[in-house]
């Protein structure tokens, strides 16, 4: 219960408004309701009728389901979609912190040139990125041709390219510039003066780091990771250009159930499976933070 | 002649946030042409009441009257009031002229007669060749200025100032509060003022109204809430006075930490009382034999006009303040007995069991 | 600011990693002014040849024009119901406010295969065909959270009290917004629409589910891409970086514009962090 000597005394700019209506917000909602929920009720919708070719009918069944769900090859491509995602969060996060903490601690006035180029990267189209590391992993491209030539392969290296490797490589490129734009902002401490605090008080650096910096940024470094994993796992086009036989995702096969194949039902299913387990994911990061009480933590300079 | 109408009327003024209440019962007048200064310490509701008569908020309870027409209801923008804000809220992609014309051009006025009352305006403090100026160009006290001159062109009916100079250094907060009492005297507006510093109430208003927890604690002259406080938190807030617990044993005498003394009557004929001790009124000397009041000096500080003691009194929870300007100087831990003019201590009620 | 630390391992990180995000392009765009059709080195001399097949190429020219008329649309239709929405949000204390919040960024949470297939579903079962305003309505989808992040992290930046001023002055709801609200706030507004116009011009996943016959030119690369090795990608690539990277220095230096010119209005960096942060409604309520 705030008292009013704490609510005539915040800051001004964080006094909340009031007086306005919410009504300029509905337009859009309105949108977003008819082009966002509604199709995603009438695809779930979807997901429990049976398959005609490149058509649906009643009644509601589960076939679907328990068609998406027996299938080897759904479970052999989920646990492919699984590994590239998890192998791509990984590493854009684990790479994302020395980077974040450069920016913050040694950067000085290399700070606003170098986030100037991240953010950049953000802007390099998707298509590009992929066409372009083919280039660069293929059999005659930019990696083996440089080995070759410099007499350090005889043959081109098989992982490079076609391989979950390759499509890996890619998809941290894509979020990489993301997850260190988070990563950055949740280090905001660092660079306001929290380590000299600390130190003051007698706290070592280690000291610093297990109680302060690292439960900062264990709720945004989740969310970071969670948002590649997903959107990793879930992508269709990396893994067609790059991925070969073994890199086969989930998202290729829904998008082959519904496009080639016509059966609208399992590619729903299969989708709607794939965002429970997305969703599994995020209540379990969500649980896990409560219960470490790393969730609700905020810094305010 | 029938007297005018109060400039702003404030009829029994409640105002909740969710379960805290900012104000009760709040009821007010200020007459045409006054400086009315609203003191009290933070969270005591002043600001809030403030903001309730520029339409900021509306009041949980109760009504605000405008020179006789009822605005509870009309929103801010359409109120003959204009408000000082606590910082200078220029806007910052206009220049000097430009803001000060901002409510100007809103009401449609002419565009000679914007020249001429922004011409005006900036005469008034004397701020005049910086019209092309923007707020980054100008100091602190320099930007309140402009946010004065931006209220006061439109002519409000009421002044409403929101602690204008707390963000400001002393010596330009000095001088701001001569700009301000010019400003009034040359206008002749009715000013509202806010603050939570009792020395610059004092030194402004022709009223002071000390707020405590929404409830208002008194209203008068500055003269009269300093020397004649209706309360222990009027005594302490506003004079800072020492507020002691004593008993009345007769008409002219209290018993004060064991020790009989002489008091004003005040009508509190028996039994518990506070004691008003203005700091500027006690007098320390050095210890006579006798039964007057004995202490030991705490505390001492130098303040260029005088010296300042925090004496410790056996018996006595908190140590009495005496300001002294003349007369011998005291040191640390020197034993000192203490006196006044019962004349100028007022007694007020106390309940028994009040501490 | 505090003194700083000096670490080689993380600017080593840092430097590997800007090489590892730049390099991989550059060569593109390297390759695309190759006079032969090489994809290796040595390089054998620059030519513009490929640049000039692509812009004699009618599909491509035919997908650009898509592409710029789908972005446009977006951008416009973004940039008037986002800072609508981002107004009624920042300047409301209604209690839907936070379900609308969840509502609006509910897209970025989920994989363009989802967004792109249940429209497709639904175009389909209302029989709507598949044209570029569906397109445009899939990118409206797709960009309208990126807009209201960043819009909404600088109206609720603003201070309460120069809007208290204004409406102090004579000021009502909307001259206060015209007046005071918008020329602080008109760069970010404009810096956002642009980054929609990027994202949107760039747009292929979930364009692939609901384009019809026309071509965008995200959707033109992959069908060159998936027929043969043609070194014309490379320009068409570069080209399209260059569209994207000219928008976002425009998105960039009126977003995260500072300066004593503009003392009192938003500040670029602390405006990044807040969206970032993940505390888009804003306020400490």
């Amino acid at each position: 219960m705030a008292s009013v000597a704490e609510e005539s005394q915040r800051p001004p700019a964080a006094r909340r408004r009031g007086g306005g209506s919410i009504i300029p917000a509905l337009p859009a909602a309105a949108g977003l309701v008819a082009f966002f929920l509604v199709p995603l009720l009438v695809f779930a919708v979807y997901s429990f009728l049976t398959a005609g070719l490149y058509s649906v009918s009643g009644p509601l069944t589960l076939d679907a389901y328990g068609e998406a769900v027996a299938s080897r090859v759904n479970r052999t491509l989920a646990a492919n979609s699984a590994v590239i995602g998890l192998a791509t969060a990984v590493v854009t996060v684990a790479v994302a912190l020395p980077i974040a903490y450069w920016l913050r601690r040694s950067a000085r006035r290399l700070r606003i040139p170098v986030l100037f180029l991240i953010i950049a990267s953000m802007f390099a189209s998707y298509l590009v990125r992929i066409y372009a590391w083919r280039t660069v992993l293929g059999s005659n491209g930019l990696i083996n041709d440089g080995l070759r030539r410099l007499g350090l392969i005889d043959e081109p290296l098989e992982f490079l390219i076609y391989s979950r490797f390759a499509v890996t490589v890619a998809l941290v490129h894509i979020f990489l510039p993301y997850v260190v734009l988070v990563i950055y902002a949740a280090m905001a401490p660092l660079g306001a003066g929290l380590f000299e605090a600390a130190q003051d008080l007698g706290a070592s650096s280690r000291t610093l780091w297990r109680r302060v910096i690292l439960p900062l940024m264990a709720a945004p470094a989740a969310s970071a990771f969670l948002f590649v994993f997903i959107l990793s796992a879930s992508d269709y086009v990396t893994p067609q250009f790059l991925g070969g036989a073994s890199g086969v995702t989930l998202g290729v096969q829904v998008q082959v159930n519904f496009r080639t194949l016509g059966n609208y039902p399992v590619a729903a299913a299969t989708s709607f499976l794939m965002m429970a387990a997305f969703l599994a994911c995020y209540l379990l990061s969500a649980l896990v933070l409560r219960a470490l009480r790393l969730h609700d933590i905020r810094f305010v300079n | 002649m029938r007297p005018a109408p109060p400039r702003v009327r404030l009829e029994e003024v409640t105002h909740r946030f969710g379960d805290v209440t900012a104000l009760d019962g709040v009821s007010l007048d200020v007459l045409e042409g006054e400086f009315v200064t609203l003191l009290g310490p933070s969270g005591c509701g002043k600001t809030t009441l403030l903001r309730i008569v520029a339409g900021f908020e509306r009041p949980t309870e109760g009504r605000v009257i405008l020179g006789g027409e009822d605005v509870t209801r009309t929103p801010a923008h359409r109120r003959p009031v204009n408000m000082v804000f606590q910082r200078p809220t220029l806007f910052p992609h206009l220049d000097v002229f430009e803001n000060v014309a901002f409510g100007l051009r809103i009401a449609g006025v002419s565009r000679d007669e914007i020249r001429a009352r922004v011409g005006r305006a900036l005469q008034l403090i004397r701020l005049e060749g910086y019209e092309g100026r923007r707020n980054y160009e100008l100091s602190g006290g320099q930007m309140q200025r402009v946010a004065l001159a931006r209220a006061m062109v439109n002519r409000p009916k009421v002044l409403l100032l929101d602690e204008p100079l707390s963000a400001l250094d002393l010596k330009i907060r000095l001088e701001m509060e001569a700009e301000l009492r010019r400003v009034h005297r040359e206008t002749g507006a009715t000013f509202v003022y806010v603050t939570h510093d009792q020395r610059e109430a004092l030194a402004l208003s022709d009223r002071i109204v000390v707020f405590n927890e929404g409830r208002v604690e008194q209203v008068g002259e500055p003269d009269r809430v300093y020397r004649n406080p209706a309360s222990p938190f009027v005594a302490r807030f506003v004079g800072d006075s020492n507020v002691i617990a004593v008993e009345v044993t007769s008409g002219d005498t209290v018993r004060i930490a064991g020790r009989a003394m002489p008091a004003a009557s005040d009508g509190i004929a028996q039994g518990a009382a506070w004691l008003v001790l203005r700091p500027d009124v006690v007098r320390l000397s050095a210890p006579r034999s006798g039964t007057g009041l004995r202490g030991v000096v705490r505390d001492v500080s130098f303040r260029g006009t005088g010296h300042t003691y925090r004496v410790e009194v056996e018996g006595l929870p908190d140590p009495i303040k005496a300001e002294m300007r003349e007369g011998r100087t005291f040191e640390l831990e020197d034993e000192v007995e203490i006196g006044w003019d019962p004349a100028a201590s007022p007694l007020l009620p106390r309940a028994a069991d009040e501490p | 600011m505090e003194r700083t630390q000096r670490s080689p391992f993380t600017a080593t990180v840092t430097a590997l990693s800007l090489l590892f995000l730049f390099v991989p392009i550059a060569v593109v765009v390297l390759f695309s002014f190759h006079s032969t059709g090489g994809l290796s080195f040595p390089f054998r001399g620059f030519s513009l040849r490929w640049y000039e097949e692509v812009f004699s190429s009618p599909e491509f020219r035919e997908a650009s024009v898509n592409s710029l008329v789908v972005a446009t649309a977006t951008a416009v239709v973004t940039l008037l119901l986002g800072t609508l929405a981002a107004y009624g949000l920042s300047h409301s204390r209604s209690r839907l406010r936070g379900p609308l919040a969840l509502l609006f960024f509910l897209p970025l949470t989920l994989p363009g295969l989802f967004i792109g297939l249940s429209l497709l579903v639904l175009f389909t079962e209302v029989q709507i065909d598949a044209s570029l305003a569906t397109v445009t309505v899939a990118h409206l989808v797709y960009v309208f959270p990126y807009f209201l992040l960043v819009s909404l992290a600088a109206l609720n930046r603003l201070d309460v009290a120069l809007e208290e001023a204004g409406a102090d002055l004579g000021a009502n709801s909307w001259l206060v917004f015209r007046k005071v609200t918008l020329p602080q706030v008109w760069p970010v507004l404009v810096g956002a629409a642009s980054l929609a116009f990027a994202l949107s011009f760039d747009e292929f996943i979930i364009t692939f589910f609901v384009i019809g016959a026309d071509s965008t030119l995200p959707m033109f690369i992959w069908s060159t891409l998936r027929r043969t090795v043609n070194p014309s990608i490379n320009a068409i690539s570069s080209l399209l970086l260059l569209v994207t990277l000219l928008l976002f220095v425009i998105s960039f230096v009126l977003t995260f514009r500072r300066g004593r010119k503009r003392r009192g209005v938003i500040g670029g960096e602390e405006l990044m962090e807040q969206a970032l942060a993940g505390d888009p409604i804003g306020g400490r309520t």
